[in-house]
């Protein structure tokens, strides 16, 4: 058998909320082999996760418990408990920003070091500053948060002005639900970010750097403290002869503080709302000096871009979107988690290829997080880049990615976007001040079966107008979940409001539940969880009283209770 | 200048200085563009949208007050799209914003009467100030104020808890103190000449209204008296002949002319009139009594025509005997309360349906069952004949309700066999009245005279008003039309077609849907006493006599009633931005429903009030306190719909606000104002 050197155990965030802090203090107590904590790999269906490295190279274990009979099992290299990649995700996976991501220790220098790490700074600082820019320009990386602008030209700018002091920002105000591709970049490999940032102030002349992240997100808060501390502690903060100031600000969690102009207010301790642009940050930014903003994962990249050359890079991707990009993969399918993906990979690819979805029961993918679009089946074979995506009317966004199965109701999903964004609407612009609110009131009519048709006009008529009327891309994209809804799945909405039916039965005004007597075995599991008692001794459902809490439906054993078209179960009275 | 910037708006070339924005240039070149939250004195707030405009090239809507020009660039500031937006944009504002622009009794008044300033005269003790903002919409106060039905009342805002502002009140006791001495500005005759034919209520407000225009006007009446209904149909005990002769004295002295006994188609040619003055206006009225429709209903007599004869006689008449009247409106409510005092003690009303749905006035039923008339309701006559001991015998059919009708009230039904006759000495018809045409005049399907909506035109230059258009409807409805008639035939004469101004008036709503916590309340000393009762004579006064049956207030209790009003028209009304963008861009307050915003009120500053349910949350009062003022005391709080304006972390405003007003002059609506109004 082959001899263990050392346990690693995934603790990122994803890893801890699956146990992985159990994980850990039980190994280090009984494993009696190096136990190493690490990042998250990307697998984040089978966490915790821990990897085995042996002389004969890795094992990896999934689901760990930290109990005895597992961590046997796992000493003695067992066969059960073993993470399987399936074929077709090593295919279409191509693991280059991600690299280290789970494979070595956060808090160390020296283990990123030894990967290489900041080796792309060291050749960057033989280089000048102009060539650095060029060299970003040349690899065509493009702003990862979303927007898509050209990396290489935002720094041109920034480093054509005189100023007595330029900024340089790191965005980690990572807000999309269900998007985590930041959070898992500074939890798993936080130098990499800093090494692209210091890269880019050395690029740029910038003289603060700031990493303006969301306190939601403490481990990677912390891990970036630990790694600044570190790169102060080698000398490596000072560029261009200037000691550089690094700064961390915690955002208070407002949606809108993603967007730049909104950032830096935020950053400036003001209330944060976005600005007219012009004057755009690279003429006057943060307390009016010139200021870049960038995105972790572009941040992250940067170091690849120096390290193998522009050119290298740009062999990656597409004619447009070069190299790869990060994914957050949710929803239903079978291995949701963190993907890397070489632009222009197909949506099939991405979600049945790489994320296990079974294409029976898949209807649609919701990218760019909640003010994003659907895309629906049907078009799945549409290159992942900035332009095909918004060619569809959906949006690259950060990359969340959200599969929505056939058993969804388009307008609930479209309802539930709208929560969010109407929500965190900064209150500025009337369009998605007002605007956002009264698509969110209409659509809460229909999923409520009170819609008339021409609420479903008044959708198609305000939504583009809230797209042009808003200053920040949160007001211009936030109706893009009910337009791409009303685009690809309007006979749901006519559905819902000429018929009232909600086919998915989904919503709950639209359905009744019922009991199947054929199926029932009487064991009164149903009887006694229904909160509000609405299954009688005789076990029949009063649709009057029932909340549609499905409680029933979850706890029957024999799959006899079942949510059916309105009209079609009990009701007393 | 070699730093120029050269740009269109709506295909004109302008020139803008660097750092210039589109809003800058178009103001400084004639071009209005409306814009909201656009403030010279602070930095740009971008937040309405209302001033956008669109860049051809790029399709894209741009914040005017924010986005500089560049070389070349087009953008369109008037198309239909950019209006569509700019629209959007206030329909939305008006859609979250919530206050009365105008009281609601201001609004329910048919004559459009500044309701609220003269309730205001009145507390303040000033009657001759408050008639004179009466007189400004209604010519015949010591008439109306006696006969009016009160719609403001019905919506005043004090139904929220308890009774109505007595309103019209202040009109009775302003007009009782002032009327004979108030003589307003009236031009010298502008030398044309207005026919006005039938001198009732509608004539004579079209004569007023005529009249202060300039124009000189004749009024020919087919009675011997003029005042039309006022002085035929509404009895004595309601309003004294000599009150109305006071009120039309008054137009004598503003130079109005009078001939009586001179009826259209009978002694009066329209084709004369119509060639001898300027523009005629026909304001007829509604004399023809409506039908019974049931045998030997010749025998009943007619209801308008009854009390037409009482007044004439000088109300002196013989006793009706054992009376039945039949309907159930105003002029059945006369009839009856006329009978009474006429000596009769035995009246009793039909009527086909329920009490609930009785068209007369609660307050007319309730005295006349003070009086001792008796109601008996869901019964419609069959037949009518005279017996031969000369009795008149009324045989009569119970009713059922059915389903709802044209109108939404449930339907009579007869119930079959439930037949029965009745014995009575008079039976009076008082069904309803129409319109009595003159050949020559064209007539709806309704069989009132057709005119065109906005101006009263019939065709040429004869114009109509009144019940003679509307079917029979109030006084105040009538001074109403005469008003709009007159307006009407001044545009037409002066080359102009008249429409009115489009108004917008946003409201917190029905006062059934609000609570008291939802009314604002300007001022602290806001009465919570109950409304004054209105004093009556003795009952067997009122059964006797022709004797005025109200009193009229006293200053006192009129000026306890002003301090139960609550003053709810908007402190910004006269300068509200949002309104006059509104009205200009035709939005519409009702176009986007949805919810608002319950964020209350706070009038704890001695002499600022901040409402935030009027708040547009554009900002400017806290960039203007924060940048201008140098203090810094408000702060913009949440985000999304729930975004609101708070005094700094929390605090009231009063605690180191210097009261320089800065905010409440910038407000663009009434959010932050002064919390009195003039």
């Amino acid at each position: 058998m082959a001899e263990i050197r050392k346990i690693k155990v995934g603790t990122a965030s994803c890893g801890l909320a699956a146990g992985a802090g159990a994980v850990l203090d039980f190994f280090r107590d009984h494993a009696g082999v190096e136990i190493e904590e690490v990042g998250c790999i990307g697998h984040c269906y089978a966490e915790p996760l821990v990897e085995v490295v042996t002389d004969a190279g890795s094992v990896f274990y999934r689901d760990v418990k930290g109990e005895q009979a597992c961590l046997d099992n796992i000493l003695a290299l067992g066969e059960t408990g073993r993470l399987e990649v399936s074929p077709s995700r090593r295919k279409y996976e191509m693991l280059k920003v991600t690299r280290l991501a789970g494979r070595i220790c956060p808090t160390s220098f020296d283990a990123y070091v030894a990967e290489g790490g900041y080796g792309a700074l060291k050749k960057a600082l033989t280089m000048t500053a102009a060539e650095v820019v060029d060299e970003v320009k040349r690899s065509g990386l493009r702003g990862r948060g979303g927007g898509g602008f050209p990396t290489g030209m935002k720094w041109q700018f920034l480093a054509a002005k005189q100023a007595e002091k330029k900024i340089l920002i790191c965005n980690a105000d990572e807000g999309d639900p269900g998007a985590f591709m930041d959070r898992s970049m500074m939890e798993s490999v936080p130098h990499q970010v800093l090494e692209g940032m210091l890269i880019g102030a050395y690029a740029t002349g910038a003289d603060i750097l700031f990493i303006y992240c969301r306190a939601e997100y403490p481990l990677a808060i912390k891990h970036i403290r630990i790694a600044i501390d570190q790169i102060r502690e080698h000398g490596l903060d000072v560029v261009n002869g200037k000691k550089l100031d690094i700064i961390i600000k915690e955002g208070a969690g407002a949606f809108v503080c993603g967007e730049e102009t909104a950032l830096i207010a935020s950053l400036e301790g003001r209330r944060g709302t976005p600005r007219f642009r012009p004057p755009f940050p690279t003429d006057r930014g943060w307390n009016d000096y010139p200021t870049s903003l960038n995105n972790v994962e572009t941040f992250a990249n940067i170091p690849l871009v120096i390290g193998e050359g522009g050119a290298a890079f740009a062999q990656v991707g597409t004619e447009k979107s070069k190299g790869t990009k990060l994914f957050a993969l949710a929803g239903d399918l079978k291995y949701p988690g963190l993907i890397e993906v070489p632009m222009g990979t197909t949506i099939g690819e991405i979600v049945f290829e790489v994320g296990g979805a079974d294409p029976d029961q898949v209807k649609a993918v919701q990218t760019g997080g909640p003010s994003g679009g659907c895309i629906p089946k049907e078009l799945f074979d549409t290159p992942v880049d900035y332009d095909s995506l918004n060619a569809l009317g959906a949006i690259m966004g950060s990359g969340g990615m959200i599969v929505i199965g056939t058993d969804r109701c388009m307008v609930e999903t479209a309802r539930y976007f709208l929560d969010f964004t109407h929500r965190e609407s900064c209150g500025k612009c009337t369009f998605c001040r007002v605007g956002m609110m009264r698509m969110y009131e209409t659509l809460e009519r229909i999923v409520a079966g009170k819609g008339e048709m021409s609420d479903i006009d008044f959708l198609a008529d305000l939504g583009p107008k809230i797209k042009k009327g808003s200053l920040c891309g949160l007001g211009q994209t936030a109706p893009n979940p009910v337009l791409a809804t009303l685009r690809y799945y309007k006979n749901e909405y006519i559905e819902h409001v000429r018929d009232k039916r909600c086919a998915a039965l989904v919503c709950n005004a639209l359905v009744d539940v019922k009991l199947d007597p054929e199926k029932c075995v009487k064991c009164r599991l149903c009887i006694r969880n229904c909160a509000v008692g609405a299954i009688s001794d005789d076990f029949v459902i009063d649709n009057a009283k029932c909340t549609r809490c499905n409680t029933c439906i979850d706890v029957c054993p024999k799959h006899a209770v079942a949510r059916v078209e309105k009209g079609e179960g009990y009701y007393a009275e | 200048m070699p730093n120029e910037i050269k740009f269109k708006i709506d295909g004109r070339e302008f020139t803008a200085a660097p750092g210039e924005t589109i809003l800058e240039v178009a103001t400084r070149n004639g071009i209005s563009i409306p814009t909201l939250c656009h403030n010279q004195k602070i930095s740009r707030t971008t937040s309405c949208f209302v001033c956008v405009v669109k860049d051809k090239r790029t399709g894209k809507f741009l914040p005017s007050c924010s986005a500089c020009p560049a070389n070349g660039q087009e953008v369109e500031s008037s198309s239909d799209e950019v209006r569509d937006m700019r629209r959007t944009a206030l329909n939305l504002l008006l859609s979250e914003h919530a206050g009365d622009c105008e009281a609601p009794c201001t609004v329910a008044c048919p004559a459009h009467a500044q309701v609220e300033e003269y309730v205001r005269a009145g507390r303040r003790g000033d009657f001759k100030k408050s008639l004179k903002i009466i007189k400004e919409r209604i010519p015949l106060p010591l008439s109306i104020s006696r006969v009016c039905p009160r719609f403001c009342e019905k919506e005043c805002r004090r139904n929220v808890y308890g009774k109505p502002v007595a309103i019209n009140d202040f009109k009775r006791l302003a007009a009782d103190l002032y009327y004979d001495e108030y003589m307003e500005d009236i031009p010298v005759e502008n030398g044309r000449r207005i026919a006005v034919v039938g001198a009732g209520p509608a004539g004579l407000s079209a004569a007023y209204f005529l009249r202060r225009l300039g124009y000189r006007v004749k009024m020919f009446e087919k009675m011997p008296k003029a005042g039309g209904m006022l002085r035929y149909g509404i009895p004595e005990y309601r309003l004294p002949k000599a009150i109305l002769d006071r009120e039309i004295a008054h137009f004598f002295k503003m130079g109005i002319e009078l001939e009586c006994n001179r009826q259209l188609g009978l002694n009066l040619s329209l084709d004369v009139l119509k060639s001898e003055y300027d523009a005629v206006a026909v304001t007829i009225g509604c004399w023809k009594a409506g039908s019974m429709r049931c045998a030997g209903e010749e025998l009943a007599l007619q209801g308008i025509k009854f009390l037409e004869r009482i007044a004439a006689n000088d109300w002196t008449g013989n006793n009706p005997g054992k009376t039945i009247v039949v309907g159930g409106g105003n002029t059945a409510m006369d009839c009856l309360r006329t009978s009474v005092r006429l000596g009769s003690d035995d009246v009793t009303c039909f009527y086909r349906r329920s009490e609930e749905q009785m068209p007369a006035e609660k307050l007319e039923i309730h005295e006349a069952k003070e009086e001792g008339v008796k109601f008996e309701f869901l019964v419609a006559p069959v037949k009518l004949v005279r017996n031969d001991a000369g009795k008149l015998v009324l045989t009569c059919q119970r009713m059922e309700l059915g389903e709802p009708d044209a109108s939404g009230r449930r339907k009579p039904v007869p119930v079959p066999g439930s037949e029965f006759d009745v014995e009575a000495d008079t039976v009076i018809a008082a069904i309803g009245q129409a319109t009595d045409a003159p050949p020559g005049l064209a007539v709806n399907r309704f069989g009132d005279l057709d005119v065109c909506e906005h101006t009263y035109r019939m065709s040429d230059n004869v114009f109509a008003a009144g019940d003679c258009v509307t079917g029979a409807a109030t006084v105040v409805e009538g001074v109403a039309g005469g008003r709009i008639i007159a307006l009407g035939i001044d545009g037409f004469l002066s080359g102009r077609e008249y429409r009115p101004e489009p108004v917008v008036n946003v409201s917190r709503g029905h006062w059934q849907s609000l609570r008291k916590e939802d009314l604002v309340f300007l001022r602290q000393d806001v009465s919570e006493a109950d409304r004054v009762p209105q004093r009556l004579i003795p009952i067997a006064e009122r059964t006797s006599t022709f004797h005025e049956v109200a009193a009229t207030f006293t200053p006192e209790e009129v000026q306890s009633e002003g301090k139960r009003c609550i003053e709810c028209s908007c402190t910004a009304k006269g300068d509200c931005k949002l309104r006059q963008h509104s009205q200009e861009y035709g939005a519409d307050p009702e176009a986007y429903k949805g919810a608002r915003l319950q964020q209350g009120y706070d009038n704890r500053h001695p002499v600022i009030i901040h409402d935030r349910m009027k708040c547009i949350k554009c900002g400017t009062c806290v960039k203007i306190c924060a940048e201008v003022v140098n203090k810094n005391l408000l702060s913009q709080k949440y985000r999304g719909f729930a975004t609101k304006v708070e005094g700094l972390f929390g605090r009231t405003l009063p605690d180191s606000c210097a009261e320089c007003g800065a905010c409440v002059e910038e407000c663009p609506v009434g959010a932050l104002d002064w919390r009195f109004k003039a």
